[in-house]
């Protein structure tokens, strides 16, 4: 029963503060209701780690986890909502980040259209982390693009408008090559549910299920913007009219769904998924998504283009088959779901007390303003895998069982978000350049940064007791490897420091790949072109 | 499983729209080509439910007899994949109705029906 609730209850309150005029007893309320669903969500976790653990890696547990049949049909044929461990966490998490999210937006948005989106917007995501039907994920993806869309052009400001478009209009073509896809698997298996398909489909031909995985892919491959169909990303990510809570759970979990229905997915088509062929497209997506980043000047938009040099770095991981990585890819996850919004928030204050998001015209944040620059610090920290912090220990875990080129491949990535954040943190250091006005920082607004980034450090420190935590799997850290992988960090620093100092801040060529920008008729093709190679791809391995 | 005549049309217009919007700059066309990209691939769903001649599942018993023994169950259409395209169409009608306003938006604030022209703008704004 807890699952439906779980997924009813936010819309419920999103609802109910719609039509009951927003004053701050009401946000007490959402509130209050928020923690309450975060419980709910611990008590389903507690429940799913017994039932289910994640070992070996890749397999897909689901109807041996928590389920609820809605409407009593049997097994195969009624909408069904599952949990298993891997989702139970991403529920979990889905619920933290809003009940932050609602912290920080508690005095800032006054308008009952945004609460109720917000709560809508969390509804739905539990439903897609917890549905076990092809189709039912369709509608909660759809409605999701609708209430992201409506989110992103909020403040109706500059590009928005554009840019709004573009990723609506992106996200609805990619959604009809999904539900050809499913057209497809309903045909020859005559089921929607993503676990009992697996089980049909080892009675259909492999060559029928080439078509439908390649369609699915798409999809899945342009949601989690990989190269090179990132396009959207950065115009929805960084847009200037959306507010920092909203980049932030952007940025910090709404991606992750789609990497979490790339794993089940994964699972469901055993028979014909390519693993290589993702880990190849993480390591371009990872190593593109910082060079485009580097381009940028503007604070929000360096974030985007790193969402998606990390998600990169998460298809790497994933891809690899190697327990380690996946693990660490995981833990990756989480992590980056912790910095990302802490940095978003945090940059959503500073652009604020500052007037500008011109990361060349902002310094002194850490004297300005010292809890969001120490919180933004701790951020930094985590995300450059700076040693005793959480991404470092995610990173170790990723490249602990790599050798020869590939561990190259990723100390170079390591190196390529060194730089970036090197160009992103000279904001917290020197004199503040003009006086800026006596802009109070909203004290609701600094707890879910101090929560965040304390986390950041936390999560490295425990980060082995963590993952035995949400994964029940027990990994070791060899501390030769760790001390090594240390140094590599502080060599790359080193070089990063230098590479940024004498090339990156007035390379020609970078300015150019960061000015590059899709149309929508670009994007269109590369979905045709990415689909033709996605198809050929499976048909000759 | 062969493929009957309605769902190859489908598959046909499906690509037909995709090339439509790769090739119009129109963003009205645009919104058009999406609409019929959804239609295609209601049409697709459809063709696999039902085939001519078959029955609709809707009463369950005539005159005593269970309806199945009546007229066998290889003549009953399949009610799965209508109930699912209900629930697609509106999904497209909503979106068309978001596509549209936004686009009336977009052109009151740019003055353009041009995909090209209307990047430009935003960018230099």
């Amino acid at each position: 029963m807890l699952l439906i609730y779980l997924v009813i209850a936010p819309i419920l309150v999103g609802v109910l503060l719609y039509f009951f005029h927003f004053k701050k007893a009401t946000r007490i309320l959402a509130i209050l209701a928020q923690i309450g669903i975060f419980i709910g969500s611990i008590f389903l976790f507690i429940e799913a780690r017994e039932l289910t653990e994640l070992y070996p890696i890749g397999r897909a547990f689901g109807m041996e986890g928590v389920t609820y049949n809605i409407g009593g049909f049997y097994y195969g044929m009624g909408i069904i909502l599952v949990s298993d461990v891997l989702s139970a966490v991403f529920i979990m998490l889905t619920a933290f980040m809003f009940l932050l999210a609602i912290f920080y937006s508690f005095n800032e948005n006054n308008t009952s259209l945004y609460w109720f989106l917000l709560f809508l917007w969390q509804g739905v995501l539990m439903g897609v982390f917890l549905s076990g039907d092809f189709f039912n994920i369709f509608v909660l993806l759809e409605v999701g693009t609708l209430v992201v869309t409506i989110l992103i052009l909020f403040s109706r400001k500059n590009r928005s408008l554009y840019d709004g478009l573009i990723y609506f209009m992106v996200n609805v073509v990619s959604m009809q090559f999904y539900l050809l896809g499913v057209g497809y698997i309903y045909r020859y298996t005559g089921t929607l549910n993503i676990y009992y398909a697996n089980a049909q489909f080892a009675n259909t031909g492999r060559e029928y299920l080439m078509l439908p995985y390649a369609l699915i892919m798409t999809f899945i491959v342009l949601k989690s913007a990989l190269v090179p169909l990132y396009s959207w990303l950065p115009k929805a990510h960084g847009t200037k009219g959306a507010p920092s809570a909203v980049s932030a759970l952007l940025s910090g979990l709404h991606i992750k769904s789609s990497v979490y229905l790339f794993l089940r997915f994964q699972y469901t088509f055993e028979i014909v998924a390519l693993t290589e062929f993702f880990m190849v497209l993480g390591i371009i997506t990872a190593i593109f998504g910082f060079v485009m980043a580097l381009g940028q000047k503007d604070l929000k938009l360096i974030l985007a283009y790193h969402t998606i040099s990390q998600i990169g770095l998460i298809f790497t991981g994933l891809n690899m088959g190697i327990t380690y990585s996946y693990m660490g890819a995981l833990y990756h996850m989480m992590n980056h779901a912790l910095f990302k919004s802490t940095l978003f928030l945090s940059g959503g204050i500073i652009a604020y007390a500052y007037g500008t998001r011109n990361v060349y015209e902002i310094r002194g944040v850490l004297k300005k303003m010292p809890v969001v620059g120490v919180a933004t610090m701790l951020a930094v920290f985590g995300i450059t895998g700076t040693p005793i912090f959480n991404g470092s220990i995610s990173k170790y875990f990723i490249s602990s069982e790599t050798y020869g080129l590939m561990n190259w491949i990723l100390i170079f990535m390591s190196l390529g978000t060194i730089v970036s954040f090197i160009k992103f943190s000279t904001i917290l250091f020197g004199e503040p350049k003009k006086e800026i006005g006596e802009k109070k920082v909203d004290i609701l607004q600094q707890i879910p940064i101090i929560v965040l980034g304390s986390l950041c450090f936390l999560g490295g420190i425990f980060g082995r007791q963590f993952i035995d935590i949400l994964f029940n799997v027990q990994l070791t850290i060899d501390p030769a490897g760790y001390f090594e992988k240390s140094l590599i960090f502080f060599a790359s620093l080193v070089v990063g420091y230098l590479l940024f100092k004498y090339y990156v801040k007035d390379s020609k060529l970078i300015k150019t790949a960061g000015a590059m920008e899709l149309g929508f008729r670009s994007i269109i093709m590369a979905i045709g072109l990415f689909f033709a190679t996605i198809l050929l791809f499976v048909g000759f391995s | 499983m062969p493929a009957n005549i309605i769902e190859i049309s489908a598959i046909l217009m499906f690509i037909i729209s995709f090339y439509g919007l790769i090739s119009t700059k129109n963003i009205i066309k645009s919104i058009i080509f999406i609409v019929l990209m959804e239609v295609s691939v209601v049409m697709f769903w459809l063709s696999f439910g039902f085939s001519l001649g078959q029955l609709p599942p809707i009463l369950s018993s005539i005159g005593g007899m269970e309806y199945i023994d009546v007229v066998g169950i290889e003549n009953i259409a399949d009610p799965f994949p209508q109930a699912l395209m209900i629930t697609a169409i509106i999904i497209g009608l909503s979106i068309t109705a978001v596509n549209t306003i936004m686009f009336i938006t977009l052109y009151r604030k740019y003055n353009t029906i041009d995909w090209d022209v209307a990047k430009e703008r935003s960018l230099t704004e």
